[in-house]
Formats: C-alpha cells, sequence, structure tokens
C-alpha cells in the first residue's frame, strides 16, 4: 500500500545519487593520477553509498 | 580586465573542472531531502529493523514542519560544515604544494585580489549549495508534513547565510596559514566545533554571539529571536568576517615564500 509511494518519494534521491556516482566514475576514467590505486576507487566509487562519490572526490582527486 | 577578474574567473574555472560546482550543491540537496523523508517513515522503518515485540504499538507525535527544517539545519550544521571545510581546504595551502602558486607569486600579484576572489567563488557555492538544500528540504517537508511560513523560511535562510559565510572564511584564513591541506581542514574545523561546544556550554552568560546565529536562524521559524540580541550577533559576526578577510590577505602574503618549486 505505502510500497508505491515511497519509491516516488526517494526517486529523485536515487537519482541524484546515481549521478553523483556518474560524476565521479567519469572523472576517474579521464583523470591520469588518482591518490592510491584506480580500481580501489572505482570499488569505493560503486560500493558505497552517496559517501563514496565525495570521499573520492575530497581525497582520491589530485588536483595536479 | 583587472587583475581581480581575472582571478575570479580563474577561480570559477577551477571550481568547474573540480566538479566542485556540481557536487557540493547535490550532497547539500540529498541532505536536505533524506531529513524529511526518514522523519516521515520512521515508524515504518523502526518497525522493520527496530526488532520490536509482536504487538507493540507506539504513538509516534508528528513532528512540526519547522521541526524539520531545523532539524535539515542540524545535518548542515555537522555534515555540511564538514564538507565545505574538506572542500576547501586546499584552496590556498593545496596551491603552494601543487606548483600553481609559484607561478601566480612569480607575477606581480594583489594579494587582496587574490584571496578575495577565492573567498567570493567558494562563498557563492555554498551559499547557493545551503539555499538549493533548504528549498529542495523545504519541497519535501511542505509535501510530506504541511507548510512553513514562508516569510519565516527567508529570514531563517538569510541569518543562516551570514553563519554560512564565517564558516567560509575561517576555512580559507586556515587555508592560508597552515602548512597543507589537511591541517588547514583540522585547524578550521577545531576552530568551528570547539567555539560551538564552549558557547553551547558557557555561553548562557553572553546573549550575543557569532556561535549562536544558526540557533537565532532556527528561531525566525517559529516566532522570532530576541531582535535586540540578534542584530549584534549579526553585527559581531559581519565584523568578524571583515577581521578575517584582512587576516586571510596579510597570510596569504605573509606566507606565500612556503609555496613549492
Amino acid at each position: 500500500m505505502e510500497e508505491p509511494r515511497l519509491i516516488l518519494l526517494l526517486l529523485p534521491v536515487f537519482l541524484i545519487q546515481l549521478g553523483l556516482m556518474i560524476f565521479a566514475l567519469v572523472d576517474l576514467i579521464k583523470t591520469p593520477y588518482t591518490n592510491g590505486p584506480k580500481w580501489m576507487w572505482a570499488v569505493i566509487i560503486i560500493v558505497v553509498n552517496i559517501i563514496g562519490p565525495i570521499l573520492y572526490f575530497v581525497m582520491g582527486r589530485r588536483n595536479y | 580586465m583587472n587583475q581581480f577578474g581575472v582571478l575570479l574567473k580563474k577561480e570559477w574555472r577551477e571550481n568547474v573542472r573540480n566538479y566542485k560546482l556540481f557536487w557540493i550543491p547535490t550532497v547539500f540537496i540529498l541532505l536536505g531531502i533524506l531529513e524529511p523523508v526518514t522523519n516521515y517513515f520512521l515508524p515504518q522503518i523502526l518497525d522493520s529493523v527496530g526488532n520490536l515485540p509482536e504487538g507493540a504499538v507506539f504513538k509516534f507525535p508528528i513532528p512540526m514542519p519547522e521541526q524539520i527544517i531545523a532539524a535539515i539545519m542540524g545535518q548542515y550544521q555537522f555534515v555540511g560544515l564538514l564538507i565545505i571545510a574538506l572542500a576547501y581546504m586546499g584552496t590556498i595551502a593545496g596551491e603552494r604544494r601543487s606548483g600553481t602558486a609559484t607561478l601566480l607569486y612569480a607575477r606581480p600579484l594583489s594579494f587582496s585580489a587574490y584571496f578575495i576572489s577565492k573567498w567570493i567563488i567558494a562563498s557563492v557555492i555554498a551559499l547557493l549549495s545551503v539555499w538549493l538544500g533548504f528549498l529542495a528540504g523545504y519541497y519535501y517537508t511542505y509535501l510530506l508534513f504541511g507548510s512553513v511560513d514562508l516569510m519565516g523560511l527567508v529570514q531563517f535562510m538569510a541569518s543562516y547565510s551570514l553563519w554560512i559565510l564565517l564558516v567560509v572564511s575561517i576555512v580559507m584564513v586556515s587555508s592560508a596559514m597552515m602548512p597543507n591541506a589537511g591541517l588547514a581542514a583540522a585547524v578550521s574545523l577545531g576552530v568551528i566545533f570547539i567555539s560551538q561546544l564552549v558557547d553551547s556550554l558557557l555561553g548562557a552568560y553572553w546573549p550575543v554571539s557569532p556561535m549562536k546565529l544558526p540557533a537565532y536562524a532556527a528561531a525566525w521559524l517559529e516566532t522570532a529571536p530576541d531582535l535586540g540580541d540578534f542584530w549584534w550577533s549579526v553585527g559581531v559576526t559581519i565584523v568578524l568576517i571583515a577581521l578575517l578577510i584582512v587576516l586571510g590577505i596579510f597570510l596569504s602574503r605573509k606566507r606565500a615564500a612556503t609555496t613549492k618549486v
């Protein structure tokens, strides 16, 4: 009874989360160097919800 | 085109290229949405994971919409500030390490233009994130719990924005002062959280304090804070921000020599 409503409510959250993940993955593929191995970051971005991509942006990226 | 405009443009481009312009608002929006949704489904969530005995009945008080907005602010006060500090810890300290600063400092650079351009872009992105987050949170609160007085919401967001500007200033100054980005984040978060702790423990003795600004902001949602205390706190905060900017300019000039070649 509540199920469809919950899904409808959380749909934007899922989409935003997916967007964040795609942003992080695209950046990971394009960047030549990261702090730590690339495959590790790929796993973190995909497996850890929300926090994973943030961790990558804050700690994984090298800005030079 | 003057130097300030060029530096402003460089800062903006940097924030677009390292995706800060996109991911920081996204995180704030996510935090803003999740707070009302989890509050709304709290009974069901407890039901499915709480391991309650068969037939247990709880009467949950339905929270007021104002309380939900204040709870979003509570999230921002911890996770949000953490993100702002982590995102901008390296603006100056990291630039010195990476060598960008060496290229800049080798030119006749106006350090006030340098620091203020960074401060403006960081503030714009932080404020944008907070506003979008509150709007998203407000939308969900409106759908699930009911409406909040719009005038109160605007006053609340305006007061809270000033607090965010103070946080950005503290982060920028520690980034100018510290030798690396990690230390800058540690110092700025330490200063923010410890002063908040002191204010909440001993703050009963002084009603005027920049640390009370979030509490006063939340009071706008209900009725209004004590106006005298509120405006004095706003004044003190604005003066503090101005002082921090001057200190930041001074420090970024003084510590320019720490840049790596």
